[in-house]
């Protein structure tokens, strides 16, 4: 063991030293961290100011509507009605990004028409159908009742209907916490497959370099390649810890001072948020509410970090192991390091068939296939994120059994690849064939 | 100190060692000689205990090794490396380390090794900084850092130059001084004739040939005398009678030559001289025994070289 230890930590060192390990530590995070920022600021949001012409024959609106400057919506009005071939293709239309048909049946059937060019944001469609609603209640009110608009906004009565599923009644929208498990579940697997082509290489390497036959006298091929799999592990265990670090404070800081609205919206309810009645403040925070929500919620709210990771890391583990014994075989058996791109592609079809499987599990949690995935070593670290993230991971015995089934491979993955290893680390510049691996593996 | 013994090994169905035994003694340099692909480097591997055997055994000092008793020996391969990216420091620290040896001890070693090989300079430096020939000094101070009591050496000449090639000789005859042993596995005979007390020759995986180095060249002389002297060679052949016939002449100079010589019939080396003297100024003469490069092809060459040694 303390020859697996030395061997350990000289590939800790290595992997610690080497730029791409630091690049990809400090990189890697800000990326992440950059497209969160990406989502959170631009996502959904389309930035396209939007000229909306509306057509009102009947003057309802005595060209008139109230809207903040920067709401990113110019209404302007038409008095004679307006075909929509004419709005389509005449040419003094064409700066109109949308037209909104108003008459006189708006007052009973409230009922508009919007007819745009190019699909609106859920932003845009928000903020017009905010804008309409509240020129058509002053309207209201001076039309038809003697109240005040404050007066009447106090008394209108909304009815929103709620819907919630009966088996997640809290609405926690299984979808994207789903998401969230397969972001998880995909960092395993990019970590693992990173880590394991890297343990791969420093075998090849070993062995083109002749290294391997000084370090095979001093220790076992056994523990040379426990060592070397510890060894990159912990590098891949450190890189972790500092993207958990950068990540974490670099939401924090996101929370505290670029978002500070943003995520005070996310905290209200919608539903509440519809009942009030309010100025620009309440406008704000809806559109904010609608744009933002269900991501920043996810992010803030939603996703438990804590069981998340602590999920993320067992299974981290165990796959590492389980992956990482498989990658140490296969670079022990190569002839050459040039062997190796022969190898990348069956063990890129193995990630993608891993990374699919989360996708698959995604969108048919509960089918045959999905529990199968969810126990098969190959897939579970990815799928067992997906599900647990999903909620069915309360069915804890589950994700349990998977990991045990999981650990268990890992060791008869490491006995596998240890014969492999054994008796292909010191086979030099020859040409894999599925004979020999058999015979490998028949020998003891 | 250690013992091969009925050692056989199989690579599929090739075989590599075929039921070979041997001893080598304590405070000896051993020879391990042997054409291209006899099993050299895989009986090196069965004694450092890469390779198992499928038979027979290996002892050290009358018991049968252990994993244990891998840090008692000493092993530079003959395809060796290093890592490229690591320092001259960090690397015999890591390989000190594997040996056994603690991290002071390690150190006290480095500076002792680094100084008698005037590398001091090269503490900080990577491998891939390093010439060969310098990388292939700082392989051989990795192998003898711990003081092994047995170290086993392959090719350990190639890659350098002869000055450094006496150096690594000297350092060998030290060690055997201090009571070391050592197995030298190569192809230069001149070397194996300089420093090697006993050989052993290997031939398509079966031991061939043991022995002292004398004892094999006596073996095989074949009654062959030199002579080199100034003077005439007519006087020189018209001195020799019937008793003696000359094989071949090396001319040095106008008037100095050596001549090789067999004996015929009874005639012996003291009858050459006699007849000798007083014909030509003799300056040496001397048997002629075969040089360990003869004796090896002598052995080796009605056996066609395999190649692919496993």
């Amino acid at each position: 063991m303390r020859n697996s230890l030395l061997i350990a930590v000289r590939e800790w060192k290595e992997r610690m030293g080497s730029r791409s390990f630091i690049l990809f530590s400090f990189l890697g995070p800000l990326v992440v961290l950059g497209l969160i920022y990406l989502l959170f600021a631009f996502g959904g949001q389309n930035k396209k100011h939007w000229n909306v012409l509306i057509s009102d024959p009947a003057n309802i609106f005595d060209n008139k509507i109230l809207v903040q400057a920067d709401e990113g919506i110019t209404y302007s009005f038409a008095d004679g009605y307006i075909e929509i071939d004419e709005f389509r293709d005449g040419k003094k239309y064409q700066s109109y990004d949308a037209l909104f048909e108003l008459n006189e049946k708006v007052y009973t059937n409230k009922i508009g028409h919007i007819f745009f060019r190019e699909a609106p944001s859920v932003r845009i469609q928000t903020m017009a159908k905010f804008h309409v609603e509240r020129r058509l209640e002053e309207i209201m009110v001076d039309e038809f009742t003697d109240f005040t608009i404050e007066k009447y906004r106090m008394i209108k009565q909304p009815l929103t209907l709620s819907f919630h599923d009966v088996f997640d009644p809290e609405n926690e929208s299984k979808d994207l916490l789903g998401w969230a498990g397969y972001f998880y579940g995909a960092i395993i697997f990019v970590f693992v497959f990173l880590f394991g082509m890297t343990v791969l290489r420093s075998v090849s390497r070993e062995k083109s370099n002749r290294i391997v036959e000084v370090l095979l006298a001093s220790v076992s091929p056994n523990q040379l390649m426990l060592g070397k799999i510890i060894g990159v592990g912990l590098s891949a265990l450190v890189q972790f810890v500092v993207w958990s670090l950068i990540i974490g404070a670099g939401l924090y800081f996101m929370r505290e001072n670029l978002f500070i609205d943003l995520l005070d919206a996310s905290k209200m309810d919608i539903i509440e948020m519809a009942s009030q009645s309010g100025g620009q403040t309440y406008q704000d925070q809806m559109y904010a509410a609608y744009e933002y929500n269900e991501f920043v919620k996810l992010v803030y709210n939603k996703v438990d970090f804590g069981f998340m990771l602590g999920t993320f890391l067992m299974f981290f583990i165990a796959g590492y192991f389980f992956y990482g014994a498989l990658f140490a075989a296969v670079g022990a058996t190569m002839g050459s390091e040039s062997d190796g791109q022969q190898f990348v592609l069956p063990l890129v079809i193995l990630l993608c068939l891993a990374l699919y499987s989360g996708y698959y599990v995604l969108h048919y949690p509960e089918t045959t296939l999905a529990s199968v995935l969810h126990y098969l070593p190959f897939t579970s670290p990815v799928v067992v994120m997906v599900r647990a993230a999903q909620g069915y991971g309360d069915h804890t015995y589950e994700m349990y059994m998977s990991l045990m089934i999981l650990i268990i491979s890992a060791f008869a993955m490491l006995s596998i690849a240890s014969r492999l290893y054994k008796n292909g680390i010191l086979q030099f510049g020859h040409r894999v064939r599925i004979k020999h691996i058999f015979k490998w593996l028949k020998k003891t | 100190m250690l013992e091969v013994r009925n050692v056989s090994k199989s690579f599929y169905r090739k075989e590599a060692l075929k039921d070979v035994s041997f001893k080598v003694s304590k405070g000896e340099i051993f020879g391990l000689l042997g054409p291209n692909g006899a099993g050299k480097t895989t009986l090196i591997r069965v004694i450092n205990r890469i390779v198992e055997p499928d038979s027979g055994s290996v002892r050290l000092d009358g018991d049968i090794m252990t994993d244990n008793d891998l840090i008692k020996i000493g092993y530079l391969p003959e395809e060796r490396g290093l890592y490229g990216n690591m320092t001259v420091q960090a690397q015999a620290m890591f390989l000190g380390r594997l040996r056994g040896l603690s991290k002071k001890d390690v150190n006290a070693k480095i500076d002792y090794w680094f100084d008698k090989f005037g590398i001091n300079d090269w503490r900080k430096k990577r491998i891939e900084e390093l010439s060969k020939g310098m990388a292939q000094k700082v392989q051989f101070i990795c192998a003898v850092l711990h003081e092994p009591k047995l170290l086993i050496l392959d090719e350990p000449f190639s890659g350098f130059d002869p000055i450094n090639v006496e150096l690594i000789k000297q350092e060998l005859i030290e060690m055997r001084a201090a009571g070391r042993t050592i197995i030298l596995s190569t192809h230069n005979m001149k070397s194996v004739e300089e420093i090697c007390d006993r050989v052993v020759l290997i031939n398509e995986a079966k031991k061939v040939a043991e022995g002292k180095i004398s004892d094999l060249q006596a073996e095989r002389k074949g009654g062959l005398y030199a002579v080199r002297f100034r003077g005439s060679m007519i006087a020189f052949v018209n001195a020799l009678w019937t008793g003696f016939e000359v094989v071949d002449k090396d001319i040095l100079g106008d008037d100095k030559f050596v001549v090789r010589l067999k004996m015929r019939g009874t005639s012996s080396f003291e009858d050459l001289l006699k007849v000798l003297i007083g014909q030509v100024q003799i300056e040496a003469a001397w048997e002629v025994l075969p040089s360990m490069q003869d004796i090896f092809i002598d052995i080796v060459q009605p056996v066609e070289e395999v190649s692919d040694e496993k």
